[in-house]
């Protein structure tokens, strides 16, 4: 088999388990992504941190399932899109109330430099989960996905299983409620 | 305006949400923008490394293959 050679320069080849320099090497370049679609997706830090840990623990355990035909993001993100509709559809989710509150959404935000760093981070995140919140999860996911500078417009089609012209069709609208909803959120 | 009014609708439509984000977003010139400045400060909790690195050690060792089998002295 040819080998392949993905954007976190890992070669693709045949094998049962990663190297541990390189799982590190993918979590590294990663998870910050996976952590933040789950995030701001389930809009929970707590499930997000659970998501993250059984996406890379699935990736660790089914690596030679991974063909190369797409880049490691796009596999990854298919995984975690699998794993927060699971998420979404157990019933927890459906009968439990959430446990995100004040202390977790300051723990979910970035270390910075400054208390106005600080307070600054946490109102924008805030917003932005308020806003994402009142979309459809269609528009929510569309949103995150194609913020990620990686991934195409074609990408993010198969991602979502929709053509990349309706990709655009609903971005066109999923951007306005945004805009709306951060608006009212401030 | 006169201007405005030669606009098609898809043009208005389009000024109208570039006005929405102006208002709405004002320190960011999209939504996509906002939303990678919001990724770029979230940080991803420690703590999910090191519960991984205890899921990988607890994970049983894969089956060797054949030749693996057939190598070993």
């Amino acid at each position: 088999m040819e080998l392949l050679v993905s954007e976190t320069g890992i070669k693709h080849r045949p094998q049962l388990v990663l190297e541990p320099a390189e799982f590190a090497e993918l979590y590294h370049t990663h998870s910050r992504a996976v952590y933040y679609l789950a995030l701001r997706y389930l809009g929970d830090p707590q499930k997000a941190e659970d998501v993250t840990h059984d996406v890379f623990l699935k990736v660790y355990r089914k690596f030679s399932e991974f063909r190369g035909e797409s880049s490691w993001r796009t596999w990854l993100y298919r995984i975690t899109i699998n794993h927060c509709h699971n998420v979404k559809q157990s019933w927890h989710s459906r009968n439990l109330v959430t446990n995100a509150d004040e202390a977790v959404w300051e723990n979910a935000a970035a270390q910075v430099d400054s208390p106005f760093r600080a307070l600054e981070t946490k109102e924008l995140g805030q917003r932005i989960q308020t806003a994402l919140d009142g979309l459809t999860e269609e528009y929510r996911l569309l949103l995150l996905l194609v913020a990620d500078e990686e991934l195409s417009y074609a990408e993010v089609a198969i991602l979502t299983e929709q053509s990349a012209d309706a990709v655009r069709g609903k971005l066109h609208r999923a951007r306005k409620a945004f805009a709306v909803l951060f608006q009212q959120s401030a | 305006m006169k201007h405005e009014s030669k606009l098609t609708s898809q043009e208005q439509e389009q000024l109208a949400e570039i006005k929405s984000q102006q208002t709405s977003v004002r320190e960011f010139a999209s939504v996509e923008e906002v939303l990678r400045q919001d990724a770029n400060q979230t940080a991803v909790p420690p703590a999910i490394a090191e519960r991984l690195a205890k899921s990988i050690q607890s994970l049983p060792r894969p089956p060797q293959t054949w030749w693996q089998r057939w190598l070993k002295p």
